[in-house]
This record gives structure tokens, sequence and C-alpha cells, in this order.
């Protein structure tokens, strides 16, 4: 089942940009990565998923429904963390807690004092008096404490320190185990990778790909670099799927994408001192795969 | 409910101000009654010093400048122009804040319609008017008794003195519309201040007579004091007039509201 479908999005916003054509889809249980840049549309796709902004055209739907028809409906198995998180001044935390509790009809003080704990949150504190990070800790309070069914994070992770970023991610997997489905927005590559099955990366307004990390990882290439006894000419590497032939003495870099086997054969007809093999990171894919783009 | 009660307590500390002030200033004016109406010819001269438009803006009529009722015209003027522009800035904070504090989108992806979030809204400042409306009657009335050497008409007064919750209903309206037009408000004071003071002075260009086309301009002249105590009554085409704006800006509020884009701050 999918829960959020996502068919030919597009919102303008006259004269700036927005989103162009955008559709996915998750399914139950999956934790989606959305990933790029500043400025390319993710935060506009979200707005539009929590019924905040309205799509020119397209549809979206979550749970099956239409975002804007069902909005207060379909919110309510939603939670949201967005990237900044501002709330009532002059309030406790645990007062802003209750009053977000209030909306769901369900008593959630026990998942209060539980999410509070893991996260290391003072209650009694105002939330004027809070640090950045302490703030967005509310945030990820507020936003699973209604035991959500659709989790949307919107570039959730800043101003937390690895540790409590650590217990951050640990939380959302648990989350995910007991059956929640989770849409994380992020330009950091890295916490995408830790944690996505899948995932689509937004450029400019549109959608330029949409893969499973494990794909995304092994379609493509390999880098390579080398050690050998004697300095090489340039053009014995150059066979097809090798790029970016780099040659500093007796070191060789390249890139290889293909047949293993074919570069393993040509590689033993040389006398090595040293091989290293890298599996590149999503990193460097997503600049790779970037970079062919602009 | 919960909203509400929310927007209620956030309200408290603003509607104790208010209400304060208007308690000063009802308790100033009533208390200077007996010392203006002592030599009510001397006053007359005096009042009389002022040009005509000062004195149609500012509600004093000689005819009745003798009895608490005629008095009262002069100090309700001023009572009604505090209490137009508490209403409006309540009126217009009601969604600006929201916008500012960046709390918008806490609130807009909870389960609630748009429709509940704003009633919710609306009803918290029509409770915090209400209440300031009935402590100042209290004050007022009890100023009045203590000062008036005369017994009075309690309906006539309640009828004058009511007529500031009407005033502030058109004003909390527009600031209301106002609020959900103007994509980002950074703050409220500005704004109602502008909108009161410029119907104000309209109030003063108009002149006493009843067919004055700038007295439907400014809200501050639906209500005439004088009127009422002659007539017993608010002239109807006022109320209508008064009715037909507040609920054109509430619908319209609405429906704005209902279609707007809410963006990331």
């Amino acid at each position: 089942m999918n829960v959020i479908e996502i068919s030919n999005l597009t919102k303008s916003y006259g004269k700036s940009r927005g989103i162009i054509d955008v559709s996915f889809e998750v399914s139950q249980g999956e934790i989606f990565g959305f990933i790029g840049p500043n400025g390319a549309g993710k935060s506009t796709t979200i707005r539009t998923l929590l019924g905040l902004i309205h799509g020119s055209s397209g549809s979206a739907k979550i749970f099956g429904k239409d975002v804007h028809e069902f909005g207060p409906e379909i919110r309510k198995e939603i939670g949201y963390l967005p990237s900044e998180v501002f709330y009532y001044d002059g309030m406790k935390v645990i007062d802003l807690l209750k009053y977000s509790a209030s909306f769901y009809k369900k008593n959630c003080n026990a998942r209060i004092n539980y999410l509070a704990g893991i996260m290391d949150l003072d209650l009694t504190k105002k939330i004027d008096d809070l640090s950045y990070g302490n703030k967005k800790k509310v945030g990820i309070v507020q936003g699973l404490l209604h035991e959500p069914k659709l989790i949307i994070l919107d570039e959730p992770t800043s101003g937390l320190d690895p540790l409590m970023q650590q217990k951050f991610f640990d939380l959302l997997k648990e989350e995910n185990k007991k059956g929640a489905t989770i849409l994380f927005s992020s330009h950091i590559l890295g916490e995408v990778q830790r944690l996505c099955d899948r995932v689509a990366i937004i450029k400019e307004g549109r959608i330029i790909k949409l893969e499973k990390i494990s794909t995304l990882k092994e379609n493509n290439y390999k880098k390579f670099k080398l050690e050998t006894k004697s300095i090489l000419n340039k053009s014995f590497f150059e066979l097809p799927g090798v790029s970016k032939i780099e040659i500093n003495g007796n070191t060789i870099d390249f890139l290889f994408k293909g047949n293993l086997n074919i570069i393993m054969k040509k590689l033993s007809e040389i006398e090595l001192t040293n091989i290293w093999i890298h599996e590149p990171d999503l990193e460097e894919i997503f600049m790779h795969y970037y970079a062919k783009e602009v | 409910m919960n909203i509400f009660l929310h927007e209620l307590r956030s309200f408290r500390k603003s509607v104790i101000i208010w209400t304060l002030s208007l308690i000063a200033l009802t308790v100033v004016f009533f208390a200077l009654f007996p010392a203006l109406t002592k030599d009510i010819s001397e006053t007359k001269n005096l009042i009389l010093g002022f040009p005509e438009a000062i004195r149609n803006g500012m509600g004093l009529v000689l005819d009745h400048f003798g009895t608490i009722l005629g008095y009262y015209a002069f100090p309700i003027n001023f009572v009604i122009l505090v209490g137009a522009i508490q209403a409006m800035n309540m009126g217009t904070s009601v969604v600006s804040k929201e916008v500012r504090d960046k709390t918008a989108d806490f609130l807009l992806t909870k389960p609630v319609t748009r429709i509940k979030i704003l009633t919710g809204k609306i009803l918290a400042v029509l409770a915090s008017l209400v209440l300031t409306n009935g402590i100042y009657l209290f004050v007022a009335t009890l100023m009045a008794r203590f000062v008036s050497k005369e017994p009075f008409s309690f309906k006539l007064f309640f009828m004058i003195s009511i007529s500031l919750f009407f005033v502030q209903l058109i004003f909390m309206s527009l600031g209301i519309l106002l609020s959900v037009i103007i994509p980002k408000i950074k703050s409220a004071v500005p704004i109602s201040l502008g909108t009161v003071f410029f119907f104000y002075f309209i109030n003063f260009l108009c002149t006493t007579a009843s067919d004055d086309v700038l007295r439907y301009l400014t809200p501050f002249k639906y209500f005439d004091p004088t009127y009422i105590v002659e007539h017993g009554s608010y002239e109807p085409v006022f109320i209508l007039i008064s009715i037909a704006i507040i609920l054109v800006s509430i619908t319209a509020s609405y429906l704005i509201y209902e279609r707007k884009d809410v963006h990331a701050v």
C-alpha cells in the first residue's frame, strides 16, 4: 500500500519556480529519503503534503486520500518536524506538548515522558529559555507524541549534537519497526544513506532520480587506486568504463564502471605494489550525478 | 475548544492592560463631571470656544451637557477610541501573530480545519471583548451613580455604554480581515493605530446633520449618544451597516484563510 502518492504536482509562485511535475510514491513501512540542495523544492513538496500550501496542479494523496479534501483526517496520523522549530514563547515545554497532544484525542502523557526521557529534555523549562538544540528536541517529542503512522521530517538534524542525532535516528528506526512510514528530507547525504531505503533526488523543482539506495550504489563506479613498480602510460588504461585517469608517478587513480573481470584481467598484466578499491559514498555519487546534470 | 482556551490565555495580559486603561479613563472623566457642571453656563462658554468640528468629534453636545447622560457622550467618545484600538489590535494579531512568531506550522499541521482554528481564535477575541465590556460597564455605572445628583435611565446608559462593544466588533472584524490579507505583519500596533485614527479623524470632519454622507464612513459616528438619549434607540440604518461590515469581513476572512498558502519562514 502506498502511504504517499504524489503525481504531477506543480506549484508555481508567480515569478519564482516552486516545483514542477513532481511524482513519487512512498509505500507503507518505507524510510524514504528526499534529497536535494537548498531551494530545490523539498520544503514546497512537504508543505503541500501537509496542506500548508496548495498545489497549482497535479495531486497529492496520503493514505489514499487527497491532502486538501481530507486534510484534518489525514493529519491525525502525521507527525511533522520542521527544519526550524518555533513555539509559543512564555509557555513551558510540558504545556506546549500538552497543547499539542490535545489535538489528537488520546492520552499522550506516558509517551511524552518516554520521549522526553530518551531525548534528555527538561519538561519544566520555559521554551524561551531553551537553546536551539533543545527546542529541536521539543519538536521531535511534539512530532512523535501521538505515535503517527507517517513521520515527515524536513531537515531534522540541524542543531542536534551527534549523540542526540544517534538517539533520534534510533527512535525513528524503532517507530519504523512498529510500522511507521518515514519521509526524510535532507541535504546531508550521509544521514540519508544511514537511514533510508529509497531516495528521490530533487533539483530545481524537478525529481531527477528515484532510486533504491542500494541500486544507486551498485549501479555506480568503483574507485581504483594503484601503486605500480614501473611508471605506466595513460593509454594502458584506456578501456571502456574507465574514466578520470590520474597518474602521479607510481600511483594511478581512476574510476571504473562495468564488468569487474575485465578490469581485473587488465590489472593482472601489471606489477602492482599496492591496490585500493573503494565503494564511493553517496555524496560522491550524488556530486557525480549532479555534475552531469549541470 | 483547546484553541479557544489557548488563545484566551495568550490574551490574558493584554485584556488586563486594556481594561485597566479603560477603567482609568472612565474614572477620570466621570470625576470631572461635578466640577464641569457646577457652573454649567461657564463650562458651556468654554466649550463654545472650541471649533464646531472639535466639539462634534469629541462628543461635546451643549444641549444636554448638564445631565449625566448628555455628558456621557464626551467620555464614551474616548472610551470607544481606546476600545477600538484594543479590538483592532486583537483582531489583527489573531492570525498575524502565528506568522510573526512562526508558529503557524505547528498549528496548521494539527488535525483541525482552518475554519475551526479561525473560529477558536475569533471566539477568544470575542470573549476578551465581552469581559472588557462587562468590567467597563460595571465601573462606568458605578461612577455615574456616584457623581450624578439626579437619577438617570440605566437603559439609556447601558445602550450608550454598549456601543463600545459594537464599534469594537467592527474594528475586530476589520483587523481579522487585514491579518489574513496582508502576508506578513511585523506588529499589529501600527496597523490598528493607523486604521483606527484614520476613521477617528473622519469623525472630526462630520457635521451634526443626520444626513451627512461622511457619517457612513466612520464607525465612530454609527452610535450617536445624543440620538440614543433623544430617541431611546439606535439608528436602524447604522445597525444594518455595522452588521453588514462585520458579516462581510468575517466571511471574507474565513474564505481567504481557508485558501491561504502558509509559506516557510
